[in-house]
């Protein structure tokens, strides 16, 4: 595998197991989301791939080589914290500027980044006058300084307008797109869902689920909804379609209004559309909804 | 020091010379010393004679509390506003990053006294501005052991406003009470203590160090004799021993502390 692979991660604060045996892979070209409750140890492992915590025990590979936690790995690291607060005293460019320096950046790269975020504008403005999501867009723009090749988000879409949202997302797909690495914790799964790869559900300092969307959905093993639209028909032929789905035995069937809901599991769904077909002019349209990851987090939540 | 603690240095100089409150007192030192030189050039020779005294008595004062409002949230600012995380996710040792922000705010504390004494020998006359000079030297290694107490303080607490308040009683103790301290001890022991004890106690203060290596520099051993130190006054060994335990001491603390520690 091309890519970052920690395994066994494990992490204790006296009597508390932070992290125990927490294994998981981010290959070239994708995006991870860490996803878990307050607690469940999402900003210990990144803080431990940072050199932040110290494990009791991990091993990191990268393209199937070990690799120690040390400058060099630190090197190719860039870190949005969770809830970053920059001294107010300097300027956007000034703070950019001693980050450039730290990482041996081009000062040029300063106002290309600056322009990335959209902050070209307020560059030479003291960061006391900035709002929350500026702030956030500059601490995305100091984690993207120097072109990483491990993109580490800590809460990234926190305190951001809809500006920010886009600049987040353009950056994640830029990531993906050049074939470099993002691992993101957040708790705003529907947010992040639909530009990440893949998920990692982590609950007591264990790895509960991991996999894509398609994946949890399988593993939470939750009905899809299933509504259809009965338009003109009559009653009678409503109801005789609902008695052949409730023959079929499969699922939840319920007439709401002038719909039909049915809650069957995704493989089901064909079969399903086969039986309204053979009732022609009932139904007028079928809308399927799957369980959104929020559910689908609750029920892995409640399961595990 | 590698590219990020030379980076940090420069960072922590750009961002201390930018903190409103060091500015405020750097200004205010800088007009207290420039009056104080001006009296002394205005006024009778025997008068003239304690610009000295009272420059040292303003910068015993003053220059502590630039230093330790310089450095109290050198760790816990960073930890609180979350961005020691992102300053030691870069490649550098912990250890660096205590050494580049003792050096960076060193720095700015310089600029502070520069500023301070500077402004005052504009205004003096020639033997003021003689005694000026004599005054930098001791006057750094003053605010830098502070500077290296409140680096210590900031490591060691979790919350700035912690920090804050423990650095205002260092600063009172130190500064105010400390000499009361042994006078009361001398009471309590009914003149028991030795003469030397005496003077290693006071010459254990960095204030009461300065106080008495000033005193003998501007006064005269004739005031030490006459204040019953004469006997304890430490050689220039022991006075640059004293001086580099203040200043590298706590900051050797702090980076141990600091490097030691399982969660940044």
């Amino acid at each position: 595998m091309r890519g970052l692979q920690a395994r066994g991660v494990s992490v204790r604060f006296g009597r508390l197991q932070a992290l125990d045996d927490v294994s998981l892979s981010v290959e070239e070209g994708r995006a991870v989301m860490l996803v878990g409750p307050n607690g469940a140890g999402k900003s210990t492992f990144i803080k431990v791939l940072l050199g932040l915590v110290r494990p009791d025990f991990a091993v990191f590979e990268v393209n199937g080589k070990r690799v120690a936690i040390d400058n060099d790995w630190k090197a190719r690291i860039g870190y949005l914290p969770e809830r970053v607060a920059f001294s107010e005293n300097l300027t956007g460019q000034q703070l950019l500027r001693f980050f450039a320096s730290a990482r041996g950046v081009a000062r040029s790269r300063v106002q290309a980044v600056l322009d990335r975020v959209g902050l070209i504008h307020a560059a030479r403005r003291a960061i006391r006058g900035y709002s929350r999501g500026m702030r956030q867009r500059l601490g995305l723009g100091v984690a993207i300084l120097s072109q990483p090749d491990l993109l580490v988000l800590d809460e990234p879409t926190s305190g951001l307008d809809q500006e920010g949202l886009s600049v987040l997302w353009s950056v994640i797909t830029e990531w993906r797109e050049a074939g470099r690495m993002v691992l993101a914790s957040t708790h705003d799964l529907a947010l992040m869902e639909r530009r990440m790869d893949e998920i990692c559900v982590l609950r007591d300092g264990r790895v509960i689920a991991h996999g894509t969307a398609e994946d949890l959905r399988r593993i939470a093993s939750l009905p899809h909804r299933i509504w259809l639209e009965v338009g003109q028909a009559t009653d009678a032929k409503v109801e005789l379609l609902c008695q052949a789905m409730r023959t079929w035995g499969k699922g939840r069937i319920e007439r709401v209004g002038d719909r039909i809901l049915a809650e069957v599991a995704s493989d089901e769904t064909l079969e399903l559309v086969e039986i309204q077909s053979g009732f022609p002019g009932v139904v007028r349209g079928i809308r399927v909804e799957e369980p959104t990851l929020d559910v689908v987090y609750d029920k892995l939540m409640g399961a595990a | 020091m590698g590219r990020v603690g030379r980076a940090l240095v420069w960072h922590e100089l750009l961002e201390r010379t930018r903190d409103r409150w060091v500015l405020v007192i750097s200004v205010l030192f800088a007009l207290l010393a420039s009056g104080v030189g001006l009296y002394g050039r205005s006024a009778e020779a025997e008068v003239a004679k304690l610009t000295g005294p009272s420059l040292v008595t303003l910068a015993s004062l003053l220059v502590p509390l630039v230093a330790l409002v310089l450095s109290h949230d050198a760790i816990v600012g960073e930890r609180e506003r979350n961005t020691l995380g992102l300053l030691l996710s870069l490649p550098v040792g912990r250890f660096e990053v205590v050494a580049a922000k003792l050096l960076g705010r060193s720095l700015a504390l310089c600029a502070a006294v520069a500023l301070g004494l500077g402004a005052a020998m504009l205004v003096s006359d020639p033997a003021g501005v003689r005694t000026l000079l004599a005054l930098m030297g001791p006057t750094l290694l003053l605010g830098l052991a502070f500077l290296s107490i409140g680096l210590l303080i900031s490591t060691v607490t979790r919350r700035q406003v912690s920090a804050a308040s423990i650095v205002v009683v260092v600063w009172f103790s130190l500064v105010f009470f400390y000499d009361l301290g042994v006078l009361g001890l001398l009471v309590i022991t009914d003149g028991g203590l030795s003469q030397s004890a005496v003077s290693a106690l006071v010459v254990g203060n960095p204030a009461g160090l300065y106080r008495v290596q000033m005193m003998h520099t501007f006064a005269g051993p004739e005031v030490l004799k006459d204040l019953g130190l004469s006997t304890g006054l430490p050689g220039r060994a022991t006075t640059w021993l004293l001086w580099g335990s203040w200043l590298l001491v706590p900051a050797v603390i702090s980076g141990a502390l600091l490097s030691r520690s399982k969660v940044a």
